[in-house]
């Protein structure tokens, strides 16, 4: 499934974060999003997951047009992580999980509220489903504890699972090394290596550009709400532009 | 084979000379406890449990409070843990004593030795952690919940008994009831203190539907104990009723954490809904169409308020419950019956039985009781139900935060209409059975204080828990009935309540 982001501008009254970029995932791959801060890298991922309508442009899924519904997108497979984490502080870890997993779980309120057999069998199978994800993050599979307790790098782990309940296609994760040290960097790297291999394309923003250009197939660097260079980590890397405007000379 | 065994350090007291505060209060409790309470015989009679200079006559008897004094006394002497709650207990049954009788100048001794031995008490009490008790095998853990089941009916049945019917037959009932509280307080302090709670709970969580048949066996019972007259059916009918409705309110704030200002209008909706068809339509199906229009407005009032928050949506319910309120007032549409009310609404007959009559032995109300316990029953399956399925997972995500449960595919409008309608129709249900067992049905059962007295009974009990809206119900509509000399201070007694959970306990009585 490729997710495309065509033309796409965002304005907020005269503010233009996002202007005329276009940026497409393919299938199965690894796409790293670098830029410096406020360059606009969360507003495309808002615009990309329905939370934010385009100003200008399309948002593509295998050429159709995606509508600005987090919920369409989440059922369409594009899901996602938050910069600041955002889990359900209150709810368990299995929980949380379970509510990443809410397109794909089918009861009607009638049976919900008679927990019937069909209930209790999309229940079992939601739950399985969920314990599965946060033993692949690398968390408990009981999952009972509350979501606040975890620790940092846990929690960010826990925010992936909840994402990957989801069946996404596209897995967008903004930042997810972020105020982690290089033992968790490595392990993290190896847990986004794995959901590639699960069939699962992964856009990554992250401002260590060690982590992207090691990591990614394809790195596309947004300045000042413009796409200002896009290829293989090899070429953005060696580019004049990108070394002026981001990377620096040393 | 050697067997390694690794021993936990020698846990030993912090330092021994405190040992002494705990003995020593513990002996002045039991000799405040002992010691005479009122100096005179007042007019209204001897002040109860001999606790006037009468008890010369007969020192051995020791009852009511006094003998809950003792038996703190000897807690705070041989529970270590539960001192703090054992401390508190005293000094609330000391304090309320000590308060009544000096009001009626015939204070002796006893409650002042009490309060004295009751702050050596909480003094000495250490908040220690409540140790992890372990889960037993099916046999004992049936064996405990229905311990526990049984314990707690007689809880309920002293503390609804407590101080007698009213004050025309007893002068000092207010003093009794208050002071049982501070007992049922100091109980479950202790049992809490020593992680009986919390196991309990385990168990219940676990023996689900073990434990529910039990509960639901126990509330069918009282009828059987002291609790069994028609007075006190009435009004345990009436807490059942609001404890259904706060179980609905439960749902709307306490899962989907929707603030609820103007609760009540779907009570009244289901309660008028079911005056105007009693005439003309046997009981079930005029509580069918009570809920049913009850819904109706749920959604109504539900579908606008979707785009406002937090403290916008309260200002925007309220608005809704004021509306509903002076329309009533209004008797709109001739519905209401405005000032006049709607009355002789016909009692519940089923079978050929009028649901007001004794049935056999039992009192008189017994049939609204047994109709109170199902509809609390039901409401709490429904919120058990939806709280542990995908829609109440939903609810629940919203509650924490509200864009993230959008981003994660949740359709965040459907499902607040949702928990405004099903926490509309319980409403509107238990409104048709106020309707039917009230006989008349006015305007002015449904204003805006009755909406916060919800509302507090939800977050007093705790949010999102079952048993905390059950709790909360009761003690908010059981505490005007037992303390009717205070019913002016009532609103005020309510916000220092509310005021005093907040600070010491913000999960509320009961938490998850």
């Amino acid at each position: 499934m490729t997710l495309t982001a065509e033309r796409v501008s965002m304005a907020f009254g005269g503010l233009v974060a996002l202007d005329d970029v276009t940026l497409t995932v393919p299938d199965r791959r690894i796409v790293g999003l670098i830029g410096p801060n406020g360059a606009g890298k969360t507003t495309l991922f808002n615009c990309l997951t329905g939370l934010y309508a385009p100003t200008g442009g399309r948002v593509l899924l295998d050429g159709r047009p995606l509508a600005a519904d987090p919920a369409e997108a989440m059922g369409n497979g594009v899901s996602r992580t938050f910069q600041n984490i955002r889990l359900f502080p209150g709810m368990s870890a299995l929980d949380n999980v379970l509510v990443g997993r809410h397109t794909r779980i089918r009861q009607g309120l009638l049976s919900a509220l008679l927990h019937g057999p069909g209930f209790r069998r999309s229940e079992a199978a939601a739950i399985e489903r969920a314990r599965t994800e946060l033993a692949f993050v690398g968390l408990r599979p009981e999952g009972g504890t509350p979501a606040r307790s975890l620790p940092y790098g846990d929690q960010r782990r826990l925010e992936i699972a909840r994402a990957l309940a989801g069946d996404p296609a596209v897995l967008m994760l903004d930042e997810p090394t972020a105020g982690m040290n290089g033992q968790e960097t490595t392990a993290m790297r190896t847990l986004i290596g794995a959901i590639r291999d699960r069939g699962i394309a992964v856009v990554v923003i992250e401002h260590d550009t060690k982590f992207i250009f090691s990591l990614c197939d394809h790195v596309h660097v947004l300045v000042r709400g413009r796409m200002l260079a896009d290829g293989p980590p090899g070429t953005v890397r060696a580019d004049p532009r990108v070394i002026e405007a981001y990377l620096g000379t040393t | 084979m050697t067997q390694v065994t690794t021993r936990p350090p020698e846990v030993r007291p912090v330092s021994d000379r405190r040992t002494w505060r705990p003995v020593a209060g513990a002996v002045v409790v039991l000799a405040g406890a002992l010691l005479p309470w009122a100096s005179v015989v007042l007019p209204a009679g001897a002040y109860p449990d001999l606790a006037t200079l009468q008890f010369f006559d007969a020192p051995y008897l020791v009852t009511g409070f006094r003998l809950h004094l003792v038996l703190l006394g000897l807690a705070a002497a041989l529970l270590p843990r539960a001192r703090r709650s054992v401390g508190i207990g005293v000094l609330i049954i000391a304090l309320v004593h000590t308060g009544f009788l000096i009001g009626y100048g015939a204070l002796s001794i006893g409650g002042p030795v009490a309060l004295v031995g009751g702050a050596l008490v909480v003094w000495s009490g250490r908040a220690l952690p409540a140790p992890e008790l372990k889960l037993p095998g099916r046999a004992v853990a049936w064996l405990a919940l229905l311990a526990a089941f049984a314990a707690l009916l007689w809880l309920v049945t002293q503390t609804l008994t407590a101080g007698g019917q009213s004050r025309a037959t007893n002068s000092y009932g207010a003093a009794e009831f208050l002071a049982f509280c501070g007992f049922g307080l100091a109980l479950i302090g202790s049992l809490s203190a020593y992680g009986i709670l919390t196991w309990l709970a385990a168990l219940t969580e676990r023996h689900r539907l073990f434990a529910f048949t039990v509960m639901l066996a126990c509330a069918l019972m009282l009828p059987l104990t002291e609790a069994g007259t028609g007075y006190w059916m009435t009004v345990a009918a009436t807490i059942g009723i609001y404890a259904a409705t706060a179980t609905g309110l439960n749902i709307v704030v306490g899962l989907a954490g929707l603030l609820d200002l103007g609760y009540v209008a779907f009570l009244g909706l289901g309660a008028f809904t079911a005056a105007n068809l009693a005439h003309t339509l046997p009981f079930p199906l005029a509580a069918l169409a009570g809920a049913a229009a009850a819904g109706v407005f749920g959604v109504v009032v539900g579908a606008p308020t979707l785009r406002v928050r937090g403290d916008y949506l309260a200002i925007v319910t309220l608005a809704f419950g004021e509306i509903f309120f002076r329309a009533a007032q209004n008797n709109i549409g001739g519905l209401t019956g405005g000032a006049n009310s709607i009355p002789g609404i016909p009692q519940i007959t089923m079978f050929g039985q009028d649901f007001n009559e004794p049935l056999g032995a039992l009192p008189a109300g017994f049939l609204y009781y047994v109709v109170a316990v199902l509809m609390v029953a039901g409401a709490v399956a429904v919120l058990l139900n939806l709280k542990s399925s995908r829609m109440g997972r939903a609810w629940r995500a919203i509650k924490e935060d509200e864009d993230v449960a959008r981003a994660m595919g949740v359709r965040t409008g459907r499902a607040k209409i949702l928990a405004f309608l099903v926490g509309a129709m319980l409403a509107g249900l238990a409104g048709a059975v106020f309707a039917h067992k009230m006989g008349t049905v006015g305007y002015e059962s449904f204003d805006f204080s009755e909406s916060v007295t919800l509302l507090a009974a939800v977050v007093l009990g705790g949010m999102g828990t079952v048993p905390g809206a059950i709790v909360g119900a009761s003690l908010l509509f059981v505490l005007p009935e037992k303390l009717r000399e205070f019913s002016d201070y009532r609103l005020m007694l309510f916000g220092l309540a509310l005021i005093l959970i907040m600070r010491f306990r913000p999960q509320g009585l009961v938490s998850s």
